[in-house]
């Protein structure tokens, strides 16, 4: 054991405990960007701050302990891990997409002529209605991943890595590139950009807003339900009201990388993750005003780039 | 015929739809097993209500019910007619007069709603003079909530200064909140505007939490000194001034009440002011209010102030009436809710907004006989509002004519 | 129209006659705790603990003259405004006594709200030194203070760990502060070296930067202390994961069973403040046997159970719903509980029988007697 308190006050030029602190930051920025994502698709085609996008992502949560505990109990686990946890990731992510396109349905779509307010208070009433649904199905208490291996890591000299910190940064970076190849390289994503920039004009050319839209709020609920996931298996529990606060975190962190960019999302929660950590990690009383920094770093960018970092990418038109 | 069995099948998707959603939550077991009993109790219960109402939707379409709704229809109309040609005071004094009997025909439980509905539609009126009359979205609202009570405690034990004279502090130190938190965002438009407000106020709550010194942090500060009034009063024959401290609930309601009613009139006469028509203004299209030489800025930032004092007058009350404040009143969900009041009654309407409070107040309270179900009967309650009625319950009456207006 | 008045007014009157034969056998308690929002798990152990109770006593034969107890289960979401309106409504709803509340920031003007009505209130969990030193009449606490349960976690340090060192960290709680605020003045009493008292905020998932720093400052202890079982469990499986090899100890608001269902092995080993839990008593079996089909009792329930079996017994022994009567039959009550030996004091408060418990092959066990200085 080291002398006293002597490591701890070398500990701000150490490079082993920057580089932890780094992975720490990364992990956290990669499940903000991946909640980020779908708010800044949704918000992208329809100029809707989508609560219930964060109650989305709890369900995703929910529906992989759901089908992972099933699998377990089945003994399909024991046979076929990585099989399982894939065939939950893909079970919870349909589920979690028929989820939105629902929500999407019942609560947004008759009020697409309204004022965005009203869609913006019925979007909040949903984000309620569905965490406590969630209460009531799944219970008050904490629901545990089935899953022991997530404690496993590796050491790279005095830095601890383990398993699920690079599975979460494969899986966001997978699903950011997958993403990007969706949006930029098909048809679809070409029918979900033009009718991001000028739903009118989209129109008139043969692209039916209500199907782009119904898929826009899919694909981000997908990425929610991954986010989910992810969660579950690296904190190991999930909880009905998980969703509220990296709902807020992701929110700030799609306005922070430029509404409506994809790439800008990830930057954002990235940046938004590691200004958390770097803040709890290096300055004093860092871990109980984490968040007030990452507010403050916002506002500041916000400040002197208006459109965030990346710049937005959203219809400035009314319809 | 096709058409109708086409929304018929529409239906049987949804529903089928739900019970998809349903099932994985209530039907796949942790021990392995699968079960559809739950899924199913729940579901054709709902299914039933949905049938239930679309049923009705369909017959109210197809005319069933026009017997029935023509003449009410038609009775409404009429009522509103006469309420439109009448004097407001006709309607005022009654209200007026309920108001202010309310206390003695009601129970403590009842006078105790009736005093948060009236800090709400402080609240609420608040905040509509930003976002019903500026335009501006702001999603950290109860930050100046949170500076007006902490401001009372703070004043009431430290310094033992009376509430009504701490009022106007309150108010004060509000206003000066707003601008700080104005000047720096006031610049960003729309939802970039909501954000930065989001965080102000999670900034505000966090230090509060934190700054253990000052506000003593997550303990809340306690003892915090009633409302009192000085009153002549006859002792051994002599005239003296007595000092009567309000702690009765009902006083409380006339205070609040009091208040409530400054901010009605207060709200009422900025918005058919110069400045209010400059907010409208801003509201309606920036760029052509800055064109028609409206200082854009300067308007925003009293717009934001100006909403601050009825926040922090509010907040010094609540921080009376509760003689405790703690961080947990000034969370991001009273922000919300506050904003939900002010959309959910009308936009820039006097109005709609008290309905509004009234709604989302009283309706938890309401709702307290479904315990476990209270918050998602709420969820949802609220959601079918806006679907139902989108542009508020009594949605403001527009100034003038503008050139989309048809007809 | 004659024969139709006539009939409102018959069933008026029926309907009165009928409440007021049902107020004469209905004896009336609430409970409020919240039952929603963050804190929901532990406001519905204390629910549930109440209902127990009521079943309990139920099954002793009832409170004569009372054919039914009927509970008022309010919600009050831990947040002021609504603990104040959840109080007046039970104010209302005439109820002789109320349990709870949870957060010590909702029992406080709660209590007093209820005090003005002359209403009995037993808080299961509100910890906090407050909740009883502002000499309200009416005001009992079932559980321990933060002060005293801060003293056996100190004494289990240096007498039984031979601690030199110690990081703290709090969530930011009136509970969780408070105990690790009491934590650090006494261990530097003891001359225990702090080297850090660290704060995370409620309703953080990642702790990962806080406990690199424990990690980095390898402590003898880490003392975690935290609002609730759910964040408990969280901050043990990413410690687990750190490597971090401290004795941990926490205390009684992560002591609920989810916490090694959702920990598992990273659980293991973990010491909690706890109150001293006999489980071969009667007093326990009948909670256990009452509780039963509400699941496995959380930190809360067997508190709550007592607060409101005290409560109905002294009803019971008291014979009428006189506020002053019943606080005479609490003040004489001096029995065994199912959570502690149930004594009140003249404040209100009814001591502590903190110990140490661990956890142990996934299941809590008693370790560590303060008073003896001896393992159980």
């Amino acid at each position: 054991m080291a002398e006293g308190g002597g490591c701890q006050g070398h500990k701000a030029e150490r490079m082993d405990y920057f580089l932890q602190q780094m992975i720490n930051g990364l992990t956290l920025g990669g499940v903000y960007a991946l909640v980020a994502l779908g708010y800044t698709m949704v918000y992208g085609i329809i100029q809707l701050i989508n609560f219930a996008h964060g109650e989305i992502f709890a369900a995703g949560g929910y529906l992989g302990v759901i089908f992972l505990s099933f699998l377990t109990a089945n003994g399909f686990m024991e046979t076929h891990p990585g099989l399982g946890i894939g065939l939950s990731l893909v079970l919870s992510m349909g589920y979690c997409a028929m989820l939105a396109m629902a929500v999407e349905k019942v609560a947004y779509k008759p009020l697409r002529q309204s004022s965005r307010l009203a869609v913006l208070l019925s979007a909040l009433g949903m984000s309620i209605f569905l965490q406590n649904g969630l209460m009531l199905t799944q219970g008050v208490y904490d629901k545990a991943y089935p899953t022991e291996f997530t404690h496993g890591g590796f050491d790279l000299g005095a830095i601890r890595v383990s398993y699920m910190q690079i599975g979460i940064l494969a899986v966001t970076a997978i699903l950011l590139v997958a993403l990007n190849a969706l949006v930029f390289r098909t048809r679809m994503g070409k029918a979900m950009r033009a009718t991001a920039q000028d739903k009118v004009m989209s129109a008139l050319v043969g692209i039916s807003a209500n199907r782009v839209i119904s898929l826009t709020f899919a694909i981000g609920a997908c990425l929610a339900a991954a986010a989910g996931i992810m969660v579950g298996l690296y904190y190991g529990s999930v909880r009905y009201d998980m969703g509220f606060v990296p709902g807020i975190k992701a929110f700030a962190a799609a306005v922070l990388g430029g509404i409506g960019n994809i790439t800008g999302a990830m930057v954002g929660g990235l940046i938004i993750g590691m200004v958390e950590i770097m803040a709890a990690a290096y300055l004093p009383m860092g871990g109980q005003y984490k968040d007030v920094f990452a507010f403050v770093i916002l506002i500041g960018v916000l400040y002197f780039m208006p459109t965030g970092i990346m710049g937005e990418n959203v219809d400035d038109t009314r319809v | 015929m096709t058409r109708g069995s086409r929304v018929w099948m529409l239906f049987a998707l949804a529903m089928g739809w739900l019970f998809l959603l349903l099932w994985p939550l209530l039907g796949i077991h942790p021990d392995g097993s699968l079960t559809f009993a739950e899924a199913f109790s729940v579901w054709w219960k709902i299914a039933l209500a949905a049938l239930f109402g679309f049923v009705i939707h369909r017959l109210s379409r197809a005319g069933v019910f026009d017997v029935v709704t023509r003449p009410l229809s038609r009775l409404t109309q009429g009522v509103g007619r006469v309420y439109a040609s009448s004097p407001k005071w006709m309607f005022l004094v009654p209200l007026l007069a309920f108001a202010l009997t309310y206390p003695f025909f009601t129970d403590r439980y009842a006078q105790d709603v009736a005093v948060n509905v009236l800090v709400y539609i402080c609240l609420g009126l608040g905040l509509n003079v930003v976002v019903g009359l500026c335009g501006l979205l702001d999603l950290g609202y109860i930050a100046f909530y949170g500076v007006g009570a902490y401001t009372y405690a703070l004043l009431s034990i430290h310094y033992g200064l009376s509430f009504w004279l701490s009022l106007p502090v309150c108010a004060a130190l509000a206003a000066v909140a707003g601008c700080l938190i104005g000047y720096p965002t006031l610049r960003m438009r729309g939802d970039y505007l909501a954000i930065v407000t989001l965080g102000f106020g999670e900034i505000v709550r966090i230090v509060i939490n934190n700054w253990m010194s000052l506000t003593n942090g997550p303990n809340g500060i306690l003892g915090i000194a009633p409302p009192s009034i000085i009153v002549p009063a006859m002792k051994d024959g002599v005239l003296v001034m007595e000092t009567v401290v309000m702690r009765q609930l009902s006083y409380m309601y006339y205070i609040i009440l009091g208040l409530a009613v400054f901010t009605v009139v207060a709200v009422r006469r900025l918005n058919f002011s110069r400045i209010g028509r400059a907010w409208e203004a801003i509201r309606e299209d920036e760029t052509a209010a800055e064109l028609m030489g409206v200082n854009t800025f300067r308007f925003k930032l009293l717009a934001y102030a100006m909403g601050a004092v009825f926040g922090g007058l509010a907040g010094a009350f609540f921080a009376a009436r509760m003689r405790f404040v703690s961080p947990e009143s000034f969370t991001f969900i009273e922000s919300a809710m506050v904003l939900a009041m002010v959309v959910l009654g009308g936009l820039g309407s006097i109005p709609g907004v008290i309905l509004g409070a009234l709604a989302l107040v009283a309706l938890p309270e309401v709702f307290r006989q479904f315990e476990l179900y209270r918050m998602l009967v709420f969820g949802g309650v609220m959601a079918v509002m806006m679907l139902v009625r989108p542009e508020g319950l009594w949605p403001a009456a527009r100034m003038g004519k503008r050139s989309d207006d048809e007809g | 129209m004659k024969g139709f008045s006539r009939i409102i007014v018959l069933t008026l009157a029926l309907c009165l006659a009928m409440g007021a034969a049902a107020q004469a056998a209905t004896l009336k308690i609430g409970s409020q705790s919240p039952l929603t929002g963050s804190y929901a798990a532990d406001g519905n152990d204390i629910a549930n603990g109440t209902r127990a109770a009521i079943d309990a006593i139920q099954k002793e034969g009832g409170i004569p003259g009372f054919e039914k107890i009927e509970l008022f289960a309010e919600d009050d979401a831990c947040d002021p405004r609504q603990a104040v309106a959840a109080a007046n409504k039970l104010l209302n709803e005439k109820v002789v006594g109320v349990v709870g509340s949870y957060c010590s920031s909702s029992t406080i003007p709660a209590s007093e709200v209820l005090d003005e009505g002359k209403i009995l209130m037993l808080t299961p969990a509100s910890t906090s030194e407050k909740v009883t030193e502002r000499g309200l009449p009416y005001m009992f606490r079932v559980c321990g203070r933060d002060d005293d349960q801060s003293v056996a976690a100190m004494k289990f340090m240096t007498d039984e760990l031979k601690a030199k060192t110690v990081f703290i960290v709090d969530d930011k709680t009136t509970y969780s502060q408070g105990l690790a605020d009491n934590v650090e003045k006494l261990a530097k009493e003891k001359g225990i070296k702090v080297i850090e008292h660290d704060h995370v905020n409620q309703g953080d998932k990642d702790f990962s930067a806080v406990l690199t720093k424990v990690k980095d400052a390898k402590p003898d202890v880490f003392y975690m202390s935290l609002q609730n079982s759910s964040s408990g469990a969280l901050m043990l499986i990413q410690a687990k994961r750190m490597g971090i090899d401290a004795a941990i100890i926490g205390q009684d608001a992560v002591y609920h069973p989810q916490l090694m269902e959702i920990a598992k092995d990273a659980a293991e080993g973990v010491y909690l403040t706890f109150g001293f839990i006999d489980e071969e008593t009667p007093a326990y079996k009948k909670f256990l046997a009452a509780y039963e089909k509400y699941g496995k009792p959380g930190a809360y329930s067997a508190y709550a159970y007592d607060s409101a079996y005290s409560l109905l017994s002294a009803i019971k022994a008291a014979g009428s719903t006189d506020p002053d009567k019943i606080k005479a039959e609490i003040m004489k009550i001096d029995t065994l509980g199912a959570s502690k030996h149930i004594k009140f004091m003249e404040n209100g408060d009814s001591g502590s029988n903190y110990i140490i418990r661990i956890v142990k092959d996934g299941q809590f066990k008693n370790y560590w007697d303060p008073q003896t200085g001896k393992k159980y």
